[in-house]
C-alpha cells in the first residue's frame, strides 16, 4: 500500500489544529459563557445608582449600561465578584448594594427583625398561656 | 379669574365647612341629646361627599377641556392625551392623588353614614366625630397646602403630559383600587374608635366592622394584584414584586386586616381577643396613613412616590396624632377588654387563629422595619442605603412558610377542642401525599430546602382545603341528593363567608407555589443580535426579524420601537420600548410574553442601534401563570366571602338587630 506520508502529515496536522481550534474555541466559549453568567450574577447584586430601587441587570439608563460594560471588562481582567462589587460600593456608596450588609448600623435592622419575632412569639405564647390556665390539652 | 378653579376650590372649602359643622353638631349632641342635631351631623357627612364629588367633576372637566391655566392640569395632562387616559391624570401627582384619596374617603364615609350609622345607636355621635375629624384632616392640606386648583401665572400652550409609567390601561384601575383600599380601612377604624369612645366593647362593633374589613381586604387585594400585574407587564424586569417602599406601604394595611378577619370570629363566637381585634383595626388604619406619608414624604425613593415633600411633615404629624389617640384610648379601656371566658383547649381553632394573627403581625413588623430603615439610616448616619428584596425574602420567607403551615392545620381544627388522635386522623391523607410529593421532588433533583418546605406547606393548604370541600360536599350530597360536584357548589349557598375564605386559602397556596418556582428557578439571558440572528431558549428557536418604528402621537408617546421576533417560524412577538416627548429619559418597556401554563418566556428590548442591532433581555419564569390563577381564585373567594350569605340575610330579614349579637 502506497501511503502518501506528506499528505497524511498535512491531514493529521490539519485535524490536530482543527481539534485544538475547537477545544480552544469551546474553552473560550466556556470562559465567555462563564463570564456572562458571572456578570449577570453580579448585576443582580447591584442596583442602579441613579434610579429608584432598580436592579442593575434590568436598568436601561446610560450609567447602568456603562456599569454592565465595566463589570465584563473587570471579569476579563481577572477580578472576582467580591472585588467588583466592592469597587462599585466604593464608587457609589452602600445604596448600590441589593443585599444589605450585616454590619455596622444595619445590625439595628436585623435586631428589629429579631425583636419583632420574639415580641410576637412571647405575645402569642402569653395570650395562649393566660387563656389556657384552667385547661389542659386532652392528649387521648 | 378662572371660574373652573374657583368653583373647584369653593366646593372643597364648603366641604370643609360641612365637616366642621358636623363635628360641632355631634359635640353639642352630647350636651343636648337632640336627635335632630345628630341627623344634621350625619347628613353633613353625606353633603361633604357630594361637594368633594363635585370638586372631582370640576377637575375632570378642566382636564377634558385642557385648561392648562390650572397647574395640576398642565403638569399631568396634554392636548394629545386620549380622553379615557385623563381619568388617570386625576389621581396622578401630589394634589390629584390627594383629591382622589379624600373623595374616596368621603364616599366610603357617606355610604357608612347611610347604611351602618343608623344601626349603631350606641356609637353614632362618636362615629360622626371621628368621620368629621378624618375628613377635615384630609381637606385641610388639600385646600391650604397642595390644592389641585392652583392657577399658574403663565398659561402654557400645552401640558407636560402624564408620567410615562402611568400611560397604561392597567393604571386606570390599579391606583384607584389601591387608594380606595387604603382609604376603606377608615371605616373599621371609625367603628373601633366609636367602641372605645362609647365604652360599648362587646361584639357589636365587630359585627359591623367585619363586612367593612372584608371590603377593604377585597379592594386592597385587587389593588395589589393589579399592581403586581402592572409591574410584570410594564416595568420590564421579569418580576412582579420588588419590595419597593411604596409597594410595601400597599401591602402593610392588608396584613392586619387579614388578621382581624380571622380573629374577629373568635371574639364573636367566644368573647376572646377583644383588645387584640381593636389593636389590629387601629394598626391597619395607622399603616394606611403611613402609606400616604411614605408616598408624599419625599424621603423614600420609589418608582411610585412623588418628588415633592411639602406635606410630608403634615402627614407625619397626622400619623403621630392618630397613633397617640388610638393607643391612649386603648390603654384607657384595657380593663374592659378582658376575655369573657378561657380557652377550652389548646388544640382548638382558637389557637390556630391566634397563631395565624400573630404571624401576620410579625410579618407586618418586619416589613415596616425594612421600609423605614433607609429613612433612619439617612437621618442618623447620613448614609443612604437600600433595603432590597434579599432582605425581605430572607426575613419574611420563614414567616410566610409558618403561616402556610398554620393555615393548613387551622382549617382542620374544630372550635373549642379536639383530641390529638382526631387531628392526626384528619391530617393523615394530606400529610402523606405532601410527604410523597417532597420525596418525588428530591428524586427529580430539587434539593433546595426552602423550595421543598414551601411546596410542602402550600400543598398541605391545598389538600386540606380540598378535603374540606370534598367531605362537606358529601354531607350536602346526602342531604340534597344532588351529584357531588353540584353539592360542593351548593356549599357556597349555605355559608359563603366560610367557603369564600377557603377559596382565598386555595388562591394563597397557588400564589406561594408560583412565587417560589418563579423566584428560585427563573433563568435569564441577554442576547445582542443583528437582523436574522437566532437564539434558542426553553426549547424554542427565536429569530430576530426586523426593527420597526412608529409614531403614535397620542398620550405623549413620541415613538414606539418594536423588534419583530419569530418563534419557531410560527408565532410572532414584538418586544419594544415607548419613548415620550416630554420625558426623554423615561422610556417605558413594551414587554412581549410568550407564555404557557408551565412557563412564561418574557422578552424585553433593552437597547438598539440605528443599524438595527438589538439587545434582548429574556427571562424564563416557571409556573408564573399560577400567580394570576391563584390571584383570580383569591379574589373570587374574597368576593364570595364579602357577599352576604343567605343565612345572614335571613337573620336581617327576621329583624334580629345585628348589634345585639
Amino acid at each position: 500500500m502506497n501511503i502518501n506520508w506528506s499528505r497524511n502529515k498535512l491531514t493529521c496536522t490539519l485535524v490536530t489544529f482543527f481539534i485544538f481550534f475547537l477545544m480552544q474555541s469551546t474553552t473560550f466559549a466556556q470562559i465567555s459563557d462563564r463570564h456572562e453568567e458571572q456578570a449577570l450574577s453580579i448585576e443582580k447584586q447591584l442596583l442602579c445608582p441613579q434610579c429608584t430601587n432598580e436592579r442593575l441587570d434590568i436598568c436601561s439608563i446610560q450609567i447602568c449600561i456603562d456599569m454592565r460594560k465595566e463589570i465584563r471588562e473587570q471579569l476579563q481582567d481577572g477580578h472576582n465578584s467580591d472585588e467588583i462589587i466592592f469597587y462599585f460600593q466604593n464608587r457609589y456608596g452602600q445604596r448600590v448594594l441589593a443585599e444589605l450588609p450585616r454590619s455596622g448600623f444595619n445590625i439595628v435592622l436585623f435586631g428589629w427583625v429579631l425583636a419583632s419575632i420574639v415580641l410576637v412569639t412571647l405575645g402569642g405564647s402569653y395570650t395562649l398561656f393566660r387563656l389556657n390556665q384552667k385547661t389542659n390539652i386532652d392528649w387521648k | 379669574m378662572n371660574i373652573i378653579a374657583t368653583l373647584g376650590s369653593s366646593f372643597l372649602i364648603t366641604a370643609l365647612s360641612c365637616t366642621i359643622f358636623s363635628l360641632a353638631a355631634s359635640l353639642i349632641y352630647f350636651r343636648t341629646h337632640t336627635n335632630a342635631l345628630l341627623s344634621l351631623a350625619r347628613h353633613s357627612i353625606i353633603a361633604t361627599a357630594m361637594l368633594i364629588s363635585f370638586s372631582l367633576l370640576v377637575m375632570a372637566y378642566a382636564l377634558l377641556t385642557n385648561d392648562f391655566s390650572i397647574v395640576h392640569v398642565a403638569s399631568v395632562s396634554s392636548k394629545n392625551m386620549e380622553p379615557w387616559m385623563k381619568w388617570a391624570s386625576i389621581y396622578s401627582g401630589q394634589s390629584g392623588s390627594l383629591l382622589f384619596w379624600t373623595w374616596a374617603l368621603s364616599l366610603f364615609l357617606a355610604i357608612f353614614s347611610l347604611k351602618t350609622l343608623p344601626k349603631i345607636h350606641w356609637g353614632a355621635p362618636h362615629a360622626i366625630i371621628v368621620m368629621a375629624l378624618l375628613l377635615a384632616a384630609f381637606l385641610i392640606p388639600l385646600i391650604f397646602f397642595t390644592s389641585p386648583f392652583i392657577i399658574s401665572n403663565v398659561t402654557p400652550e400645552d401640558g407636560r403630559g402624564l408620567n410615562p409609567l402611568l400611560v397604561d390601561k392597567g393604571m386606570l384601575i390599579h391606583p384607584p383600587a389601591l387608594l380606595a383600599g387604603l382609604v376603606s380601612t377608615a371605616i373599621p377604624f371609625t367603628l373601633a374608635m366609636s367602641a372605645l369612645m362609647s365604652g360599648r366593647l362587646d361584639s357589636a362593633w365587630v359585627q359591623h366592622a367585619k363586612s367593612w374589613a372584608l371590603l377593604s381586604f377585597l379592594i386592597l387585594s385587587i389593588g395589589n394584584f393589579l399592581g403586581a400585574w402592572w409591574a410584570y407587564t410594564v416595568l420590564g424586569w421579569g418580576g412582579y414584586w420588588g419590595w419597593d417602599p411604596v409597594e410595601n406601604s400597599a401591602i402593610l394595611p392588608l396584613l392586619p386586616i387579614a388578621a382581624f378577619l380571622h380573629s374577629q370570629t373568635v371574639q364573636v363566637r367566644r368573647g376572646i381577643f377583644k383588645g387584640w381585634n381593636i389593636t389590629l383595626v387601629l394598626a391597619a388604619f395607622a399603616l394606611a396613613i403611613f402609606g400616604t406619608f411614605n408616598v408624599r414624604s419625599g424621603l423614600v425613593a420609589s418608582v411610585h412616590s412623588f418628588a415633592q415633600s411639602e406635606i410630608g411633615p403634615y402627614f407625619l404629624a397626622l400619623l403621630g396624632i392618630i397613633s397617640f389617640i388610638s393607643i391612649a384610648l386603648l390603654c384607657l379601656r384595657w380593663n374592659s377588654l378582658k376575655p369573657d371566658r378561657d380557652l377550652d383547649s389548646l388544640l382548638s381553632k382558637e389557637t390556630g387563629l391566634v397563631l395565624n394573627t400573630y404571624i401576620l403581625m410579625a410579618i407586618t413588623l418586619v416589613i415596616l422595619g425594612g421600609t423605614l430603615f433607609p429613612i433612619f439610616s439617612e437621618l442618623i448616619q447620613g448614609v443612604r442605603i437600600t433595603v432590597g428584596p434579599p432582605f425581605f425574602n430572607e426575613t419574611t420567607g420563614p414567616l410566610w412558610i409558618g403561616l402556610l403551615i398554620v393555615m393548613s392545620i387551622g382549617v382542620l381544627l374544630p372550635w373549642r377542642k379536639t383530641t390529638r388522635s382526631s387531628l392526626l386522623k384528619r391530617i393523615q391523607i394530606p400529610l402523606t401525599i405532601s410527604i410523597i410529593t417532597v420525596f418525588f421532588l428530591l428524586i427529580f433533583g430539587i434539593k433546595d430546602f426552602t423550595v421543598l418546605i414551601t411546596l410542602f406547606s402550600a400543598e398541605m393548604v391545598l389538600l386540606v382545603t380540598l378535603r374540606e370541600f370534598f367531605l362537606e360536599g358529601k354531607v350536602q350530597k346526602n342531604i340534597s341528593g344532588q351529584p357531588l360536584f353540584q353539592s360542593i357548589f351548593k356549599l357556597f349557598e349555605t355559608n359563603q363567608h366560610r367557603y369564600g375564605g377557603y377559596l382565598v386559602h386555595i388562591g394563597v397556596a397557588l400564589i406561594a407555589i408560583a412565587i417560589i418556582s418563579s423566584y428560585t428557578f427563573q433563568t435569564q439571558t441577554r442576547q445582542t443580535m443583528a437582523t436574522g440572528d437566532s437564539f434558542n431558549i426553553s426549547g424554542y428557536q427565536r429569530k430576530y426579524e426586523e426593527l420597526s418604528e412608529s409614531k403614535p402621537g397620542v398620550n405623549g408617546v413620541s415613538k414606539e420601537i418594536l423588534a419583530k421576533v419569530e418563534i419557531d417560524g410560527k408565532k410572532l412577538i414584538y418586544p419594544g420600548q415607548r419613548l415620550f416627548t416630554n420625558f426623554p429619559n423615561q422610556p417605558v418597556a413594551i414587554v412581549a410574553i410568550d407564555g404557557n401554563p408551565l412557563r412564561d418566556v418574557y422578552v424585553f428590548l433593552q437597547g438598539w442601534t440605528d443599524e438595527g442591532m438589538i439587545e434582548l433581555h429574556v427571562f424564563v419564569n416557571p409556573l408564573i401563570q399560577l400567580l394570576w390563577l391563584g390571584g383570580a381564585i383569591y379574589v373570587i373567594g374574597a368576593i364570595l366571602a364579602y357577599t352576604p350569605s343567605n343565612r345572614s340575610t335571613e337573620t336581617l330579614k327576621n329583624g334580629t338587630p345585628i348589634d345585639e349579637y
